[in-house]
């Protein structure tokens, strides 16, 4: 049985910052266990700007999609370096992968 | 009042509903009324200042159009974004009378040069951001009081050319992004100082061959990208001093060969990407060459969308590929490009074939 593959966009692109799974160490970004359905700026034990914490909306998929093209654009402030995935499906498979892999 | 509901549960930053019908003065006032109840949710109403927040550490300032450039900087400002502006310049003195700053966002302006005193105000910096600008050079000396950087972020410059001067001092760097620019070569002793550097990034620029010599020196690299270069070939010298690299990223380049020990010691491999390449082959032992981190790639690998020739050349790749299919990516894309008998059949069937 093959990877999910969308799991390895999350590898090259994210990882660096990020985990997934539940119980997941913070790194340089929070843990993003738990995140659809979630106020921004939430996960628990993770330093977040203020501007994340206000920033007041629900991670879902149509907020992943907006915020993963440009995360600077959508949250003012924050300290995420990451500069956003160009491509339409290169984001939905990401968002798809992390709906799995952040819940079950 | 009807036409109220509506303009306000319609009301988005980018359409302003105009009431039509209504005396212009109310209209004026309930439309402040309505901006003065979305800023105060501070929900989706894009700024006009700057946001501005004070912690026990300092104050953070960011600033994004429709908001101006920052007027007044507290002197225990310990956060500092800048972004999305046409700024092509930055007055030398910019970061005067800040000196706690620790991180500066800079990204998506236009700037094409930075003053080598530029950063001399704030030695604690930790995190440098100039995604998206025009640098097409870095003025010797920059980083001279930066040793506490350990973010630099240059991705997406115009940089041609990288002289290893320029990132003299970086002592305490542990990430370096240069993707996305227009590197053809890199010179020799490049990362010769970094003994912390756990990533580097030089994805999509135009890399035709890397200095023999790029890993050597004391640094521990976790992560390695590479792709989206012309690179050729992968020699057996490159990756030898770094046996704790856990992610390796060679995709979407020109690789025809690679070395029998390319990947000799690479003891905690977990992600490995030859997709798009011009792979036909490997040599026999490239596999077994990865030792433990053969069986233990945690993340999985990939070599889609080369043009495999499944011949008896493939039997050792055959073998690694049964054993380790759980962790196989886009295996429906890989596939044989000959020989004419096998063509277009995926290598895990033929692997799995007596």
């Amino acid at each position: 049985m093959a990877n999910a593959e969308a799991g390895k966009i999350f590898v090259q692109k994210c990882a660096q910052c990020h985990t997934v799974e539940k119980g997941g160490k913070h790194k340089t970004g929070p843990n993003l266990w738990g995140v659809f359905g979630r106020k921004t700026g939430q996960a628990p034990g993770f330093s977040y700007t203020d501007a994340n914490k206000n920033k007041g909306v629900i991670w879902g998929e149509e907020t992943l999609m907006e915020y993963l093209e440009n995360p600077k654009k959508y949250i003012t402030g924050t300290k995420m370096t990451f500069a956003g995935l160009k491509k339409k499906s290169e984001r939905e498979d990401l968002i798809e992968y992390l709906k799995q892999a952040t819940s079950s | 009042m009807e036409k109220r509901e509506a303009a306000m549960s319609s009301w988005s930053p980018e359409r302003k509903q105009s009431p039509v019908g209504w005396d212009s003065h109310l209209s004026r006032i309930l439309f402040l009324l309505l901006l003065f109840v979305v800023s105060a949710q501070g929900v989706t109403s894009k700024p006009d200042t700057c946001l501005v927040s004070h912690s026990g550490n300092g104050s953070s300032i960011s600033c994004q159009p429709p908001a101006g450039l920052p007027h007044y900087i507290p002197a225990d400002t310990v956060y500092l974004a800048v972004e999305f502006f046409n700024l092509s310049q930055l007055p030398a003195n910019t970061l005067q009378g800040i000196p706690n700053l620790q991180e500066l966002h800079l990204s998506s302006n236009q700037l094409e040069d930075l003053s080598a005193k530029f950063l001399l105000p704030v030695p604690q910096l930790k995190v440098l951001d100039l995604t998206r600008n025009a640098l097409t050079r870095l003025p010797p000396g920059l980083f001279q009081v930066s040793a506490a950087l350990h973010t630099l972020v240059l991705k997406e410059n115009q940089l041609k050319v990288l002289e290893a001067s320029w990132l003299h001092s970086l002592k305490a760097l542990r990430h370096l992004d240069l993707s996305g620019n227009q590197l053809q070569t890199l010179p020799p002793g490049l990362l010769a100082s970094f003994t912390d550097l756990l990533i580097l990034d030089l994805g999509n620029n135009q890399l035709e061959t890397l200095p023999p010599d790029l890993l050597s020196g004391p640094l521990r690299l976790e992560r390695l990208h590479l792709e989206g270069n012309r690179l050729q070939e992968l020699g057996k010298g490159l990756l030898v001093h770094q046996p704790k690299l856990r992610y390796l990223f060679l995709n979407d380049n020109r690789l025809a060969t690679v070395a029998a020990g390319a990947f000799r010691g690479l003891q905690k491999l977990d992600m490995l990407d030859l997709s798009n390449n011009l792979l036909t082959t490997v040599p026999e032992g490239l596999w077994m060459s990865l030792g433990k981190a053969a069986g233990n790639m945690k993340d999985g690998f990939d070599l889609s969308g080369n043009p495999w020739i499944c011949d008896r050349k493939l039997d050792d790749l055959f073998e690694w590929l049964v054993a380790n299919e759980d962790k196989m990516f886009f295996s429906n894309d890989t596939r044989c490009a000959g020989p004419k008998a096998l063509k277009g059949q995926m290598l895990l069937v033929v692997a799995r074939s007596p």
